[in-house]
């Protein structure tokens, strides 16, 4: 019962603001437990000019348990699973605080974009990723957004399998030269956590590699 | 002019008397259920003395007593307050709450404080192993 009557405050808060910049929205009317949360993407950052779509589910220990959230809008950032969108944040777990609500929660999440962790992972691809090469990151992260956390029809948008992955189209197109096909030379990069060519200082070897894992793909 | 009172009603109004903080501003909001103090928690019917506040002892933060009850019997809440994340204590006031509610306020409290010396006994015994090795 406590549950019902704090969501229902929170929710008449929220509409009331509206300089915040989150908004919350019931799923079905008649159920104050499943909500969708909206925020944009923080400015300044690879999120900048995207909507992100976060789902809602309230335990009924609320507000002494925190609500489960996880992203609907896929997005690429090292503490957001890329496949499933579950997020890793503190203050989501062991953090959480019965004074902190929906809202705060979202805006929490928005400092997360701006600030993210990736010596503490959600995503060890991704993390790896901001670690090792961070203007490839937030090239990535920035095509993700356009994609998916776009207003923009997505069809509109070209869509590009390598750049989903942050790898560098010419070694892609390097290989498909040699007669590959995209996909399985997409997905034999992927496997091997390769992204460009540039930053390696034995080429020729891993070029070779690649080669290899192609070969044993393709028989 | 003669006038006659045919009937009269009593009405008397109440409010719990709250010490400001520091910044000069009483909450006037349970910080845990968003009703006002003057309001009862979500799971009593009537305010006033059945369901009572307890006000924080150290720090400044005040709650209707049935909720800190029941964030304290959280394992997550660690004991802590909140607000502030400082260890909660309550300031003791003669006549508010059942004897009974307020035992199990204390104990809770209590578990917490043994929950945190006994973390603290395991990491001193962690870092006198790391001494161990060090000198091996």
């Amino acid at each position: 019962m406590s549950r019902v009557k704090r969501i229902a405050k929170e929710l008449e808060e929220c509409k009331q603001d509206s300089h915040s910049g989150v908004s919350l929205k019931l799923n079905n009317e008649t159920d104050l437990t499943h909500l969708t949360g909206v925020f944009k993407g923080p400015p300044g950052t690879p999120y900048e000019g995207g909507n992100f779509q976060v789902d809602i589910n309230v335990p009924s220990e609320y507000p002494f348990k925190p609500p489960q959230m996880k992203f609907i809008t896929k997005i690429y950032h090292p503490n957001i699973s890329s496949v499933t969108g579950a997020i890793c944040l503190d203050i989501l777990k062991d953090a959480w605080s019965p004074i902190l609500t929906l809202k705060s929660s979202l805006i929490s999440l928005q400092s997360l974009l701006q600030s993210p962790e990736p010596d503490d992972p959600q995503d060890a691809e991704v993390a790896k990723h901001y670690l090792s090469d961070k203007k490839g990151f937030n090239d990535t992260a920035a095509y993700w957004t356009k994609i998916y956390a776009s207003d923009v029809d997505a069809g509109q948008a070209e869509l590009s399998d390598s750049a989903l992955y942050g790898i560098d189209n010419d070694i892609v197109v390097q290989f498909e030269n040699m007669g590959f096909p995209r996909d399985k030379t997409i997905e034999v990069l992927r496997r091997m956590g390769i992204k460009n060519l540039n930053s390696v200082s034995n080429k020729s070897e891993t070029e070779n590699k690649i080669l290899e894992e192609l070969l044993k793909e393709c028989q | 002019m003669k006038v006659q009172v045919l009937e009269w009603n009593a009405v008397a109004s109440w409010h719990w008397d709250l010490k400001v903080d520091d910044s000069g501003v009483a909450d006037e909001l349970c910080g845990i259920c968003r009703v006002p103090f003057d309001g009862t928690c979500p799971s009593c019917k009537y305010p006033g003395t059945d369901c009572p506040l307890i006000l924080g002892d150290g720090c400044t933060h005040n709650f209707h007593l049935h909720c800190i009850l029941k964030w304290l019997e959280q394992d997550t809440s660690k004991g802590l307050c909140p607000m502030c994340r400082q260890v909660f204590v309550y300031k003791r006031i003669k006549n508010m709450g059942t004897s009974e509610e307020l035992h199990n306020l204390q104990v809770l409290i209590e578990g917490h404080k043994a929950m945190r010396e006994r973390e603290n006994e395991e990491n001193e015994f962690d870092s006198f192993e790391d001494d161990v090795r060090m000198t091996d």
